[in-house]
Formats: structure tokens, C-alpha cells, sequence
């Protein structure tokens, strides 16, 4: 049976250099540009009717904006409708890129943790950007929670920071865990289908088929996580406490 | 798509969501303390150890706030 890591291993495609820079073509980026080309396509199928009774697909990218826009209301107010093009386009990647690897063969790109490290850092750097452009120095009050009496001060003022830099890590970590475990438990699984022949195998392939349908769902719930925090974390820079 | 989705895998993504939310913080505040022990002071092990239970106090904290907007 070949390692459960296997799978995660990348490959150089088409060996590129740019400065002296490493941007090889691998199985990860043509995943990425897949999923960004089906994002794409879509939406500007869902567009070019255009008419006023929506088709099918038209209604569906509907329901998503719609959908979009409720979680930025919940949690940003309305200001935050002018983060709606990132937030979407982040639920969107995130969430093409969790479903499409589980198309066997594929590659889930979000089982990378630079992939997920990099959105994580660089959305928790723009909602530091966003509340220090608004606030100012008043930002800084982030680190002290309303209602803290004075002695607690130097207490509090540690742990805010430390909770503070473990929101990129958490939102980070969980994603990328979350779809590695999954891919990780799926091949094991269908190894064991595979060594246990039709004797026996029928047991562990239920439990693949099962798996997947939960695997599916997991796709949704993280991309759905990964969104709303982002937005949280974008609504406690807009609104201090 | 609903506005939110299936109540069990929201709930499940609560559950995962607050398991991370711990581990995080206690890894940043473990991983600050050995820092400044190793690189910064030479404090050998107590600068982990108030880490160590800084970052546990965080993360309990932020599992603690994320509890709250559910409610």
C-alpha cells in the first residue's frame, strides 16, 4: 500500500524560473488556474443571458451573491459591502479548489499550508490595514477589552496579543487539516477496499462512500468558515468592540 | 444555497472551529515564550511555562468569543 502522504507530494509540470525565482507548473497551479477558469466561465455564463426571468444558472450565481452579502450584513453592517468582490472571490477559490479535489486525481491545492497560510496572513494583514487607517492609534485599544479594570491591564494586555496572532494561524491550520484528515482518511480507506478483495473489501468501501458524501460537505463548511471569519475578523477592525 | 447552511454542519463546524481556536493560540503562546527564551533572555524554562498558560488562557478566551456569536 503506498504511503497516505503520497497523494499531498508535487511534481514540476513545466519546470519555470522567473528572477531566479522557483514558478514551476505543477499539479497544484493547474488546479488553481482550473479553478479560476471555472469561476470565471461560470459567472460569465450566469451574465450573458442577462434577461429578466433568470436560467437556472443565472439564479444559482444569484443565490450566491445573495448569500454573500447576508454574511458580510451579519457581520460587517453594510460599510463592509465594499470588501464584497474580495470576501466573494476568496468564498469562491476556496471553495472550487476544496471541491474539485475531490474529483479522483485531482489535486486539493487547499491541503497546502502555504497555499492556506498565504490567504489567512494576508487577509488578517488587510484587516489590521482597514482598522489602523480608521482608527488610528485608538486601534491599539483592540489589545484591552472594554471593561477591563486598571490592574488587570498588563495582563490582559499579553493575552489579547497572543489571541490576536493566533487568529492567521487558526484560520490557517484548520483549513489546511481539515482537507488534508479528509484526503488522508479517504485513501486510506479505499486502500483497504483494495487489499481486502471482494471478501471483505464491501466494508471499508461503504465507509469511502459515506466518507465522500461527508467529505462534500466539509468542502462547503470550510470555504463557509474561512469567509465568515475573514469577514469577523474585517468587522472587528471596522467596529471597535 | 440557504441563507445558512445545514444546521449539523454548521454545528460540526462550530465544533471543529473552536478545537483549532485552542491549539492556535497555545501553539503562538508557547511558541513566543521559547523564543524569547532561546533568542531574547535566558530565561530557560519560564518563559515557556508563562506562554504557556498565556496562550492557554487566549485560547480558552477566543473559544469563549466565538461561543458567544452563536448565541
Amino acid at each position: 500500500m503506498e504511503h497516505p502522504l503520497h497523494p499531498f507530494e508535487l511534481h514540476t509540470i513545466i519546470p519555470l524560473s522567473l528572477f531566479g525565482l522557483d514558478v514551476s507548473i505543477n499539479k497544484a497551479v493547474v488546479m488553481m488556474f482550473l479553478a479560476v477558469g471555472l469561476i470565471g466561465g461560470l459567472m460569465l455564463m450566469a451574465r450573458s443571458s442577462g434577461s429578466l426571468v433568470p436560467t437556472k444558472l443565472q439564479s444559482l450565481a444569484e443565490m450566491l451573491v445573495e448569500f454573500i452579502r447576508g454574511m458580510i450584513h451579519e457581520t460587517m453592517g453594510p460599510e463592509g459591502m465594499r470588501f464584497f468582490p474580495l470576501i466573494a472571490s476568496l468564498f469562491l477559490f476556496i471553495l472550487f479548489c476544496n471541491l474539485l479535489g475531490l474529483i479522483p486525481g485531482s489535486y486539493t491545492v487547499t491541503s497546502q499550508l502555504v497555499v492556506t497560510g498565504v490567504f489567512a496572513l494576508s487577509v488578517y494583514a488587510l484587516s489590521l490595514v482597514v482598522g489602523l487607517k480608521l482608527h488610528g492609534a485608538k486601534f491599539l485599544g483592540i489589545l484591552v477589552p472594554p471593561g477591563t479594570p486598571g490592574w488587570l491591564v498588563p495582563l490582559m494586555v499579553p493575552i489579547e496579543l497572543i489571541s490576536q496572532l493566533a487568529r492567521p494561524i487558526s484560520l490557517a491550520v484548520r483549513l489546511f487539516a481539515n482537507m488534508t484528515a479528509g484526503h488522508v482518511i479517504l485513501g486510506v480507506l479505499f486502500g483497504l477496499t483494495i487489499s481486502g478483495g471482494l471478501l471483505i473489501g464491501w466494508l471499508p468501501f461503504s465507509f469511502t462512500v459515506a466518507l465522500y458524501g461527508l467529505e462534500l460537505g466539509i468542502a462547503f463548511i470550510q470555504a463557509y468558515i474561512f469567509t465568515i471569519l475573514t469577514c469577523v475578523y474585517m468587522g472587528d477592525a471596522f467596529h471597535l468592540h | 444555497m440557504p441563507s445558512s447552511p445545514d444546521p449539523l454542519y454548521a454545528g460540526l463546524g462550530q465544533a471543529v472551529r473552536m478545537g483549532t481556536e485552542l491549539l492556535a493560540a497555545l501553539m503562538v503562546g508557547g511558541g513566543l515564550g521559547w523564543v524569547a527564551d532561546s533568542y531574547v533572555f535566558s530565561t530557560d524554562p519560564w518563559g515557556m511555562v508563562v506562554g504557556l498558560i498565556l496562550g492557554l488562557i487566549a485560547g480558552v478566551r477566543n473559544a469563549y468569543r466565538s461561543a458567544q456569536r452563536l448565541l
